[in-house]
Formats: C-alpha cells, structure tokens, sequence
C-alpha cells in the first residue's frame, strides 16, 4: 500500500473482497473465537494451517498475510519459547543449556500462546488486507456507529503518513544542523526534545483550520447523513452474518463450558 | 446578497478590534475582490460573513450581517454552507481526511447534508468538472500537488452550491478550466480559449467569447451571444452574461 | 479556545486523529533513536490536558485501535483501556490544577504510571516476568486464562509514557515491538 494512508488493505478481484464489510467482520470474529476455543495447542496450529490459510488464498492475500503476522509473531515466539523454556519453575528438562535448561512444560505453555497470536493476528490482518477502511467504517456508521468515530478512525489511518513524514523531515533537518542522534541514553533523550517540540506546535496550529474547514462541509449538522458509497448486502450474506456470530458465540460457550 | 451594517468585532482576549464600523452591500452576481495590507482585517471579514464570527471564534460582535436572507450571528454554522461557502488559504488543511478518493471527497460535504444520493453525484461530478479534476476523482486526495489540492479545496465548497462564494488567498491564481462559457463569462477576468491544440483567443472575456473566429474554431459562445446574434446586427456589442443580455434585448425592445 | 472545554465539539474532534498522529509518529521516532522510554501517548496527554478527561480517553482507545487496525501493531488494540486511562487522568489532572507547578506534573506522571501498570496487569497477566520489572508483580498462573491473548516477555509492564515515569523504563530494553514497515517508519 502506498504511503496515502496507513491501512493495510490490499485491493484484489476476490470473492472474500467482495463480501460485505460486516460479513467480513463476523467472519474474522469467528475465526478469532474459533482460534481461541481449540483446547489444544496443537489444534490451534492445525486451524491455521486448515481454516485461516485457505480463506486468505481464497481472498488472494495468503502471502500477504504470512508477511503481515512474520514480523510479530517471529519475536514473539522466539522470546517466548526462551524465556518460558529456560524459567520455568519446575518442569521436565529436555534440553540441558550450559546451567540452564529448557522445560517441556515451559516450551508447551509458550507454543499455546504463539499458536494464538498467529489466529488473533490472523484474523485481524485478514479483516483489514481484504477491507477498504472507510467501507467497515461507513458500514458501521450505517449500524448506528456515532459520524464523530468514524471521522476520527478514517482521518487518523490518512494523518498519520503526513505525521511520519514530517518526523522524518524534522529529523533530517536537525541532523543537518549538528544533532547526534547516537551517543549515550542521555544525550539520545535530549536529541528528542527538537524533534518532537516542532511536531507538537506545527499541528496545534493547523488543528484550528482544520476544525473551520469541517464546519465548512456541515459536519456539525445534527440529523441523518447520505452516503454515496454503496455496499452490496444480499440477504445471503445478511443470513451468513448471523450464522457466524451464532458459531462465535457457540465457540466462546463452549471454551467456558470446557473450562470448568 | 450581502448586506453589513455597522460591523465591529473584537476577538476574545484583545483590546483591539479586528473590524470596526463596517457597512456594505454586495449585490447578487458580483465578482468582488477584497484588498488591503497584511492584519488588514481581511481574512476576519470573511470569518464575520461565513459565520465563524462569532459562532466559531466567539469574542464580541455589534451590528449585523446579512448573508443570502440569513442573519449570519443568528444561524447555526452548519446552516450557514447552503448561503456561504468559504475556501481557505492551505489547501492542505481543508481536505476532511474522512474520504478516500478526490470524488468522495468533494461528497463529503453533501453527504453530511444528507441530500439525495443521485442528487449528490450530480453535484459532484459538475464541481469536478468545473475545476478540472474529473480525471483525478478516484486518486486519493493526498496524493494530489499542491495546485490539484487547492482545486479540490475549492470544487468541495461549490459542490455545495453556496450562494456566495469566498476564496480566502492572498495570490491566488485562479485557473478555470471549462467549457460553460456563461459561467467563464459571468466569474473569468481573462479568457484563454484553446482549439485544435493551439491558441486561438486570449482577452477579456466580452471581446474573446463575441469573436466570431472562436466560433468558426468550435470553442463556441454564450447562449446570449448566441440569441443576440439571431437577432441580427444591432451595431451593439453583444453580451456573454445573463445581466448584459438583459441589458441587450431590454433595450432592443424600447 | 478555552471557554471550549471538556466538551466534544468541532475542535476537540479534529484534534484527535492529530494527537493519535502524533502519539504514532513520535512513537515510532523513539525506536528509530533506540531510545529506552515509550512515548506514544503525548498526543493523549495533550488532548486530555487541553479538551478534559472524556476527549483524552476517547484518544487513548482509538490510538490503540489505529495501532492494530493499520496493521502497525495489533499488539496495542487489546491495550485500548490503559490507553483510555492514561488520557483520562491527564485531563483529571489538568482540570484539578496540577499541571501548573512542576514537581505537580512530576506527580501526576509518576501516578499515571502506577495506575496503568495496574491496569495493564490484568490484561498481561501472565506476560511481563521478567526480573527486571519492578514495581509490580506479575501474577503467575498454571492456568493461562485471562491470558486468552499473549505472553510476550519483554511487554512494557506499566504502559504509562509519561516523559520521566521510571516504571516505564525499567523493562522497555530489547523491545521487538513495531514491525516497521517501509513507508510508514521515521527515517529511512
């Protein structure tokens, strides 16, 4: 995606693209029940690998997803597995490290959380790939979602690129000027104070014309709003929406009948 | 269409007032500019007719202001859109950053008037055609220059068809791209007419548009050049603006 | 500007996605310095200061929803509360006087932290256990649940990002937070 906002939305010809936003919603809520409800680590693995993978090559963004979660599951699991591993109070030593030694029980306990960062990261990286922002925004505006969210969602996902550009800009410049930005903890605290005081004041300023500017386009106007954006909403889809959140419910239900 | 009485205004925590005892009258169809140095009070004035003096800015106001039958001091902002549009000075700041594409952009006003969708687009497609931009409509707004930005500023406030048009820029250059001739007519200073990919006219507009070479060339002309023409040689300079043809056939009939 | 808040309106709308703006791009600045501080609620801070609790809270919660719905860090979203709390209190704080003596900001700064961390707690219960984090205690369980979410050993403990709160500081080191993405990361 381009630096104009800051979605993760990839537009494709797909069927999954072509789903009504809230459909996709409902869809990325019961993966996300059903991830979580596995009681087994390695069913929830298996989920994935059979369940989340096919519907994203079916939206044509698989590869898209696996570059998407790689980033933050990777750490994750690697910390996880070595941390939980090694410091596990008391547990089965599988393998023996110098002093230390990484527990079965430690390693199993770190692959039941990585199996669900990798459904909860994927189920909400899926919903956004295949999602255009302002559409499960206006969806959910057309469902009684207050005009003032959906302003500030939409509008921060498109101010932010602006903002990441002025930081880079401002610390261009100040680099030129002579600022170190490397050195020692403290001297990399103080390199902060001008870069991020010109941010502060430079926004503050605009946030004044801004506002008029929105006033300009009615935004304060009380009563009922037009959109010209039209989401398609067979009933099909309006039925598979309640057979969806029907399963998560099902699923969260049936994780805390388990549990106890 | 504008009418001020005895304006004075002072903003919140000043001692000074930004306008002080300002009376006057625009009459409908004016093309008027305001001039004046820099903390003149321009850019105040206009707050005063758009409303956001006083409802945006508070402070203290006296006399009255009277916008397209609305008493300004006394009408909601949001009421205000329909009789006043005002494009301000950073295109930048004027993009909602609640649309995606240029074209939704320029619909994000109409919508939160809640007008018809049909009604909408229709609105929409004119104010993009007026400033140029219909080929830009499904780029994001923030991927347009500077200049295209500044347009779009512009084509989001007529889209809404405002009675009175203010366009808050110290140098401003406005380029209008169009084919309506009555409206180049009416607003333009200065016509540029293009054919077959060269340059074929530039003027006033009451001498480029009456060329009957433009017409030969396929520019074409205003329908009351067009209407005075068909009533023959008059020995009269022909009009391009609705007021002028009035003037033309009023005259014609004495 | 003043007689305007507390209150949503116009203004304290638009101000918002530029604090969210802010709170994203300062945060992610910190990384590119390889500083050991979070700071990517200034913007909140700023907003619950200047419009009151209830505009600060709202900033908090959506940063954190636009930290994981852009993709940038999904880790954030389920942080959305301690993100709200931190808003709220710097407009409680800002309403009360505080912010008119240092030693008071100092305060309100150390509190904030100390709020948030037990805030955060639940949410990352059986996450934050490494030694260095001090100040609170992370809850050990067999069972994972509440933990339904994650387990990432280096979670800053107490999320608060006053400038100068210490809790803050003392587990933020060899973070892998914020898979920086080209085009959307300061510098470079």
């Amino acid at each position: 995606m381009s630096s104009e906002s800051i979605s993760l939305y990839v537009a494709r010809e797909s069927g999954l693209h072509r789903l009504h936003p809230l459909t996709k919603l409902a869809l990325a809520g019961l993966l996300l029940a059903g991830g979580l409800a596995l009681p087994q680590a390695w069913m929830t693995y298996v989920f994935f690998a059979a369940v989340v993978l096919p519907i994203a090559l079916w939206g044509r963004v698989a590869g898209a997803l696996l570059r998407a979660i790689w980033p933050i599951a990777l750490p994750f699991a690697i910390s996880l597995l070595l941390v939980r591993g090694l410091l596990w109070p008391s547990g089965t030593p599988l393998v023996a490290l110098g002093p230390l030694s990484l527990k079965e029980e430690g390693l199993q306990f770190a692959a039941v959380i990585v199996g669900r960062i990798l459904v909860v990261t994927g189920s909400f990286v899926l919903l956004s790939l295949t999602t255009r922002p302002d559409a499960l925004m206006i969806a959910l505006a057309q469902r009684g979602l207050p005009g003032t969210i959906t302003y500030i969602m939409l509008a921060s996902l498109q101010i932010v690129p602006r903002f990441q550009a002025k930081a880079r800009s401002i610390l261009a410049a100040q680099q030129s000027r002579g600022l170190e930005i490397g050195g020692n903890i403290l001297k990399r605290i103080r390199a902060l104070v001008p870069l991020v005081i010109p941010l502060i004041l430079g926004s503050i300023v605009d946030i004044e014309e801004r506002a008029m500017a929105l006033e300009a386009r009615a935004f304060s106007l009380p009563g009922p709003k037009t959109s010209v954006l039209i989401l398609a909403d067979p009933p099909a889809q309006k039925a598979a929406r309640w057979l969806l959140a029907g399963g998560m419910l099902g699923l969260i239900a049936a994780r805390i009948a388990w549990w106890r | 269409m504008i009418e001020i009485e005895n304006l004075t205004y002072r903003y919140p925590l000043t001692d000074a007032p930004a306008l002080q005892d300002i009376s006057l009258r625009v009459p409908r169809g004016q093309f008027c500019a305001l001039v004046g140095p820099n903390e003149a009070g321009k850019s105040t004035l206009c707050y005063a007719l758009s409303g956001y003096v006083p409802h945006f800015y508070r402070g203290e106001l006296s006399g009255t202001i009277r916008v397209a039958e609305a008493e300004v001091a006394h009408t909601d902002l949001p009421h205000l859109v329909s009789k006043i549009g005002l494009v301000f000075q950073n295109p930048f700041n004027q993009i909602s950053g609640a649309r995606f594409t240029v074209r939704e952009e320029v619909a994000f006003g109409l919508e939160n008037l809640g007008l018809p969708r049909e009604r909408i687009l229709e609105q929409v497609d004119e104010a993009l055609e007026l400033t140029g931009l219909t080929p830009l409509g499904a780029r994001s707004p923030y991927a347009l220059s500077g200049g295209q930005q500044q347009r779009l500023a512009l084509a989001s406030i007529i889209a809404m068809q405002p009675q009175v048009l203010v366009l808050d820029e110290h140098e401003m250059t406005i380029v209008l791209v169009s084919h309506k001739l009555e409206w180049v007519a009416t607003f333009a200073e200065r016509v540029i007419a293009l054919a077959g990919g060269r340059l074929v006219g530039d003027g006033e507009p009451l001498d480029v548009l009456t060329d009957p070479a433009l017409v030969e060339a396929g520019v074409g002309q205003t329908r009351y050049s067009q209407a005075a023409r068909q009533a023959g040689d008059q020995g009269k300079p022909l009009p391009v603006t609705l007021a002028q043809a009035v003037e033309f056939f009023d005259a014609d009939r004495r | 500007m003043s007689e305007r808040k507390g209150d949503f309106n116009t203004l304290t709308i638009v101000m918002i996605p530029v604090a969210i703006a802010i709170n994203i791009a300062i945060g992610q600045l910190v990384v590119v310095l390889k500083l050991p501080v979070y700071l990517d609620s200034i913007g909140t801070v700023l907003t619950g200061a200047l419009a009151g609790p209830w505009v600060g809270a709202l900033t908090g919660l959506l940063s954190n929803l636009v930290w994981g719905y852009s993709g940038l860090n999904v880790i954030y979203t389920p942080f959305a509360p301690v993100a709200a709390i931190i808003g709220a209190m710097a407009g409680l704080f800002s309403e009360t006087g505080w912010f008119k003596k240092w030693w008071k900001v100092v305060l309100a700064g150390l509190s904030t932290g100390f709020v948030a961390a037990a805030v955060s707690a639940p949410i990352a219960t059986t996450r934050c256990n490494r030694p260095s984090c001090k100040g609170w205690s992370p809850t050990r369980s067999t069972r994972s649940p509440p933990s339904w979410w994650c387990g990432r050993s280096s979670w800053p403990c107490p999320s608060a990002s006053w400038p100068g709160s210490p809790a803050r500081k003392t587990c933020a080191a060899n973070d892998p937070r914020r898979p920086s993405r080209p085009g959307t990361h300061p510098a470079q």
